[in-house]
């Protein structure tokens, strides 16, 4: 009875206990401290803390290993926390020298970046620096064109009206308020005819280059007798005279409508009609050259 | 106390004696290059940069110094260990926030120097 309750009762205890002991050996002793280094060295590890700081990180190993044999070995647990702690700040100090490296690469390219900017920043401000002075002296020599043709074009106006002020003092003109004024006297048309003498044409000739050298003056011919002869007959050779000059004009180029034509026979007469010499004076053509683009005033 | 156990207790007692000896010159080493690493964390700027850590280490620092005054210098030993553990990442903790900050200044500049090229780029074109 007692060996079969000896049997019964210690064959259990004995395997508890066996259990207890090797459940113990076998589950690793572990703080939350230890747990914490450990989660903190696997953090530094999928960094690159082992790459930026060798040293550190191998100094954070060693001192993790030194906790994890303490716990290995089931020192107490104050000590393995110890340990712990010290590898916590080792990986912490591991993970803050990583940081600075990594900042210091970071500022080194910075820093050469920020060389290229800045110098990419010279090089588009001397560009527009550039630019702007080609296109000043563009603008300079534009401004220098400009002036050059009005000076030409000046000088071109002043060497036409100089030109033309010689060709019409050749001519003899006048200056009247309706414009500069060219006589042609009887003797240049042939007596009591429309047709102009060789003396004539060569005067309608110079006339004639004078329109063409203005194309934007006109003429206005107009034609006197003496009182002669009948009303009729005067205002009739009159305007065949003014005609014949027009005629002379279109000859020599005119377009006949720059040419107008006048006969007023024996009216506005310029000397008396009673010596041959006065009588002679009155016998003629005028032509009114207008000014330039300006219509000639009718005669008052 | 017998003749036959006079030999070994002297020799016991001289063996711990030697072991209190020989732990002194080390402690104090500890205890003096954990003070020299609070120093060069405080050089560091860690008093504004890692406080935290700094005051921490200065505390394990007294701490060791009282221990090798008690003549704990194992006590001392760990202490100091510790101290200079921790005044090494007050430290580096300064010193990458300087680095760090430093290499956002130059970021922040670069960002604005852009702006401004960019700005310029735009005005001349």
């Amino acid at each position: 009875m007692k060996k079969t309750f000896t049997q019964k009762t210690v064959t259990p205890l004995l395997l508890s206990l066996v259990l207890a002991v090797t459940a113990c050996s076998s589950t690793p002793v572990t703080t939350s401290t230890l747990d914490q280094a450990r989660t903190d060295y696997t953090a530094a590890q999928n960094g690159s803390v082992a790459q930026y700081a060798p040293n550190e990180f191998k100094a954070a190993t060693e001192a993790l290993n030194a906790a994890n044999t303490a716990a290995a070995n089931r020192d107490d647990l104050a000590k393995i926390d110890q340990l712990a702690n010290l590898a916590k700040t080792k990986i912490a100090t591991a993970q803050e020298v990583a940081r600075t490296k990594q900042a210091e690469s970071s500022l080194a390219n910075s820093k050469d970046e920020q060389e290229r900017i800045r110098l990419q920043a010279r090089t588009a401000e001397a560009e527009a620096a550039r630019r702007n002075a080609e296109q000043a002296q563009r603008d300079a020599e534009a401004a220098k064109a400009r002036a050059e043709q009005a000076t030409a074009a000046t000088r071109d106006a002043q060497a036409q009206t100089s030109a033309l002020a010689a060709q019409l003092a050749e001519l003899k003109a006048k200056q009247t308020e309706r414009g500069m004024v060219v006589t042609l006297g009887d003797v240049l048309f042939n007596t009591d005819q429309a047709v102009l003498t060789s003396g004539g044409m060569s005067t309608v000739q110079k006339l004639a280059n004078i329109l063409r050298e203005n194309p934007d003056r006109t003429v206005l011919v107009e034609g006197f007798t003496d009182s002669t002869g009948s009303t009729a007959h005067n205002l009739e050779l009159s305007q065949r005279r003014a005609e014949a000059v027009r005629a002379a004009l279109a000859q020599a180029g005119i377009e006949r409508n720059r040419v107008e034509t006048r006969g007023y026979g024996e009216a506005y007469p310029v000397a008396g009609n009673n010596t041959a010499g006065d009588r002679q004076l009155n016998r003629r053509v005028e032509i009114v050259l207008s000014e330039a683009g300006k219509p000639i005033q009718a005669r008052r | 106390m017998s003749p036959r156990l006079t030999l070994p207790a002297l020799f016991a007692t001289a063996v711990l004696l030697s072991a209190c000896a020989s732990q002194k010159a080390p402690a104090t080493a500890d205890v003096a290059v954990s003070q020299a690493a609070v120093e060069n964390a405080a050089q560091a700027g860690a008093a504004e940069l890692a406080p935290a850590e700094l005051t921490s280490a200065r505390e394990k620092f007294a701490r060791a110094n009282q221990a090798l005054k008690d003549r704990d210098y194992k006590l001392a030993s760990e202490l100091a260990t510790q101290a200079q553990a921790e005044a090494k990442l007050a430290q580096s903790k300064a010193t990458s926030a300087k680095a760090t900050s430093a290499a956002d200044a130059v970021q922040d500049n670069i960002r604005v120097l852009r702006e401004e090229l960019d700005r310029a780029n735009s005005v001349n074109k």
